[in-house]
C-alpha cells in the first residue's frame, strides 16, 4: 500500500506544477503523441477500437479524474495501467485540456440505427433523467462524461460495469442509479447515446 | 442495513423501468427523498479536485478574518486533504476521501504515507500510533513519528473493529477522548431512511485495541466532527442534516452528549422540532434536541475547542467549526469557518470567523477541518485546494 513513487511524487509535485501555469492543450497534445494515446483512442480522439472510449470533446475534468483514479490504482483498467503510471498531475491536466479541445466525432464502424432499440433507449434515458447530470444533449459537464456519439460497445460495457459494482466513478452514483436495469435496457441506452450528436 | 426505502423515494426513483423484473432498487443516496417536484433540479454533489493546486493558486489572499488575525499557507500540494491529527513532535497527519491517500506534514515537508485506500478520512494519533480508518478498514501505524520517509507496515485491526460495510456515509471521523477511547461515527447509509438504530446513525467509542464497542449517541445522521470540551469533558459534535427537504430546512447542527446513549432524532426529527416529511412514527418530544443550528446544507464538519494562548481571551474554550459548503441549495452557503462560544450557562452563540471562499454562487475552496497547533495558531484544511491554512493572531 505504501508506494515509494508516491513519496517521491509528493516531494516533487509542488515544484513540478508551479512551473506549469495551468493546463495547456498544446502540451497535452505533445504528451498524447509520446504516450501513443491515439493508438487506441484515435489520433483525433475518436476511438475506432472496440471497447475503447472516444475522448474528443470529453469534459477535461472527466479525463483528469479518471486518469488519477487509474494512476492511484483506485480504478483498475489493466490496458491503461502502464499509460497512467508515473503521469504527474500537471501532465494529466494537460491531457484533459487537449481532449476537451478536440471536436467530437463518430466512429467509422457505428452501427446503423435500430429504430426499436433507439426508442427504448430514448424512453429509458427520459425515465432515468440522464440529462440532468450529463445535460439534455448528453455532452457532459464537470465530472460527468460526454455520452453523445460515444462508442456503443464502450457505453454498454461501462454501464454494465457500473450496474454490477465492478466500477465506481469518483463516487458511487452510477451504481445506485443503474441497479435493476436489464442487459437489454443497458444495450438500448448505449444505442441511444451512441446516436446522439450533442454539442457538435 | 437500510430497512425500508421510502415509498415516495420509490415513486420517484430512476430505475423505474426495471421494477417489473428486479427487486426494488434504491436510487443513489444523494437523490433519495427528492420530492417529485424537484426531479428536474440541476443540483448535484460537487465534483472533487484530485490534482495538485500549486501554492500560488491557493486563494489564501481571499480569506477574510476578524481584526488582528492573519492567514498564510501552512502546506499545499496534497489533493483532497481533509481531517487532521497532530502528533506530539509536531507531525500533522491528514486523511482524504476520494483520492485514497494519507498525508503527513513535518517541518514544511509533505509526505504521502499511504495510498489506494477506500476513503481514509478517519485519522487519530495516540500513544505513538497513527490510526487510519477507511470504509470498513482500520489500520494502526505504530512508531511512525520520524519514519515518514519509510512508514512501518500497519497493523490491520479491521476484524476487531468489525465496522459495517456500507459505503454511503461510511467514511469516518475519529478522535481520542479524555477517557483514552477512540471515538468515531457510523453514519446513516442513505439520505433519509428507516434504519437499525443499533447499527447506523451512531456515535461510537472503542477501547484502543478495538474492543468494548459502546454506543455514545443514536439518531445522528452523519457526524464528521467531534471534540471533547476541555473542562467538562462532554462530547460536542457536528451533524449533517438531510437533503431535499427544503432550501432552508433542515439545518446542520451542533450537539452535545449529556447522557451516554441519548437519541438525537434521526430519521424522525430534525432541528429538535421538525418532524421528517417522509419518515413518521416517533415524535420530536421523544428525542434530544441539538444545542445549536448551523445552517441548512452548510456541511458543518471538523470541530475543535480552542485552548491556546495566541488568540484573544474571548476565544478560550470556544469551538471552531469548518463548514465544507452546500450542494443541495440554489444559493450556496457555508464554505467558511465559524466560531461558537458558550456562556456561563453553556448556551452556544455562533459568529463568523474565516470567510472569503464564496464569491456570489461560486466557491473557491472547501474548509473541512480545524486543528490547533501548540503555539496557539489554528490550522484549517481546504479539501478542494489540497492545502492547509495557518491562522495567527497579533495585536
Amino acid at each position: 500500500m505504501r508506494r515509494t513513487g508516491a513519496l517521491l511524487l509528493a516531494g516533487l509535485l509542488v515544484l513540478a506544477s508551479s512551473a506549469a501555469a495551468g493546463p495547456e492543450p498544446a502540451r497535452g497534445k505533445a504528451l498524447a503523441e509520446v504516450r501513443q494515446c491515439g493508438a487506441c483512442h484515435g489520433a483525433d480522439g475518436v476511438a475506432q477500437t472496440a471497447g475503447v472510449p472516444s475522448l474528443a470533446a470529453m469534459p477535461g475534468q472527466v479525463v483528469v479524474l479518471q486518469l488519477i483514479l487509474m494512476r492511484e490504482k483506485l480504478r483498475q483498467v489493466p490496458a491503461m495501467a502502464p499509460f497512467a503510471e508515473g503521469l504527474t498531475d500537471a501532465e494529466i491536466e494537460d491531457l484533459g485540456a487537449w481532449f476537451e479541445s478536440l471536436p467530437p466525432g463518430l466512429p467509422a464502424d457505428r452501427a446503423p440505427v435500430d429504430a426499436t432499440k433507439l426508442a427504448a433507449g430514448a424512453a429509458l434515458s427520459q425515465k432515468g433523467r440522464c440529462g440532468i447530470c450529463h445535460l439534455p444533449d448528453y455532452r457532459g459537464r464537470e465530472q460527468m462524461p460526454r455520452l453523445a456519439g460515444q462508442r456503443e460497445d464502450y457505453l454498454r460495457q461501462a454501464l454494465t460495469q457500473f450496474r454490477d459494482s465492478q466500477r465506481i466513478g469518483t463516487d458511487t452514483q452510477m451504481t445506485g442509479l443503474l441497479h435493476g436495469y436489464s442487459d437489454a435496457d443497458l444495450a438500448a441506452l448505449a444505442h441511444y447515446m451512441a446516436h446522439r450528436h450533442g454539442g457538435s | 442495513m437500510l430497512r425500508r426505502l421510502l415509498g415516495f423515494g420509490l415513486a420517484t426513483m430512476v430505475a423505474a423501468p426495471a421494477l417489473a423484473q428486479a427487486p426494488a432498487a434504491p436510487p443513489p443516496a444523494w437523490a433519495q427523498g427528492r420530492p417529485a417536484a424537484l426531479n428536474a433540479s440541476p443540483l448535484a454533489p460537487n465534483a472533487p479536485k484530485l490534482t495538485v493546486t500549486p501554492a500560488d493558486q491557493v486563494p489564501v489572499g481571499k480569506l477574510t478574518l476578524p481584526q488582528g488575525f492573519k492567514a498564510e499557507i501552512y502546506a499545499a500540494g496534497m489533493p483532497g486533504a481533509r481531517m487532521m491529527a497532530l502528533a506530539p513532535d509536531g507531525t500533522l497527519f491528514i486523511g482524504t476521501r476520494t483520492i485514497g491517500r494519507v498525508y503527513a506534514v513535518k517541518d514544511g515537508k509533505t509526505y504521502t504515507l499511504a495510498s489506494g485506500l477506500k476513503q481514509p478520512n478517519g485519522i487519530a494519533f495516540v500513544n505513538g500510533s497513527l490510526y487510519v480508518i477507511a470504509i470498513n478498514q482500520v489500520l494502526r501505524f505504530d512508531g511512525i513519528q520520524g519514519k515518514l520517509d519509510a512508514p512501518p507496515a500497519p497493523v490491520d485491526m479491521t476484524n476487531t473493529f468489525n465496522l459495517p460495510p456500507e459505503e454511503h456515509h461510511g467514511w469516518k471521523f475519529a478522535t481520542i477522548g479524555p477517557d483514552a477511547k477512540l471515538y468515531m461515527q457510523v453514519g446513516a447509509p442513505c439520505n433519509i431512511c428507516e434504519l437499525d438504530e443499533n447499527r447506523h446513525a451512531l456515535l461510537l467509542r472503542y477501547n484502543l485495541d478495538g474492543s468494548g464497542r459502546e454506543i455514545v449517541a443514536r439518531g445522528v445522521r452523519n457526524s464528521v466532527g467531534m471534540a471533547h470540551h476541555p473542562q467538562t469533558g462532554q462530547l460536542w459534535f457536528t451533524n449533517n442534516g438531510r437533503d431535499w427537504a427544503g432550501e432552508d430546512e433542515p439545518h446542520d447542527s451542533l450537539g452535545v452528549v449529556t447522557r451516554v446513549g441519548q437519541h438525537f432524532g434521526f430519521p424522525f426529527c430534525h432541528n429538535g422540532n421538525m418532524q421528517d416529511p417522509d419518515v413518521q412514527g416517533r415524535a420530536c418530544s421523544e428525542f434530544s434536541a441539538p444545542a445549536l443550528l448551523l445552517g441548512a446544507h452548510t456541511a458543518a464538519l471538523g470541530i475543535r475547542f480552542y485552548t491556546g494562548d495566541m488568540f484573544p481571551a474571548e476565544y478560550k474554550n470556544s469551538m471552531f467549526i469548518a463548514r465544507h459548503g452546500s450542494w443541495n441549495r440554489t444559493q450556496r452557503s457555508g464554505y467558511d469557518v465559524v466560531n461558537v462560544t458558550l456562556d456561563a450557562a453553556g448556551k452556544p452563540t455562533l459568529r463568523p470567523f474565516m470567510g472569503g471562499l464564496l464569491e456570489g454562487n461560486t466557491f473557491l475552496g472547501r474548509p473541512t477541518d480545524v486543528q490547533q497547533m501548540p503555539d496557539g495558531s489554528l490550522l484549517v484544511s481546504d479539501e478542494q485546494m489540497g492545502a492547509i491554512y495557518r491562522i495567527t493572531y497579533a495585536k
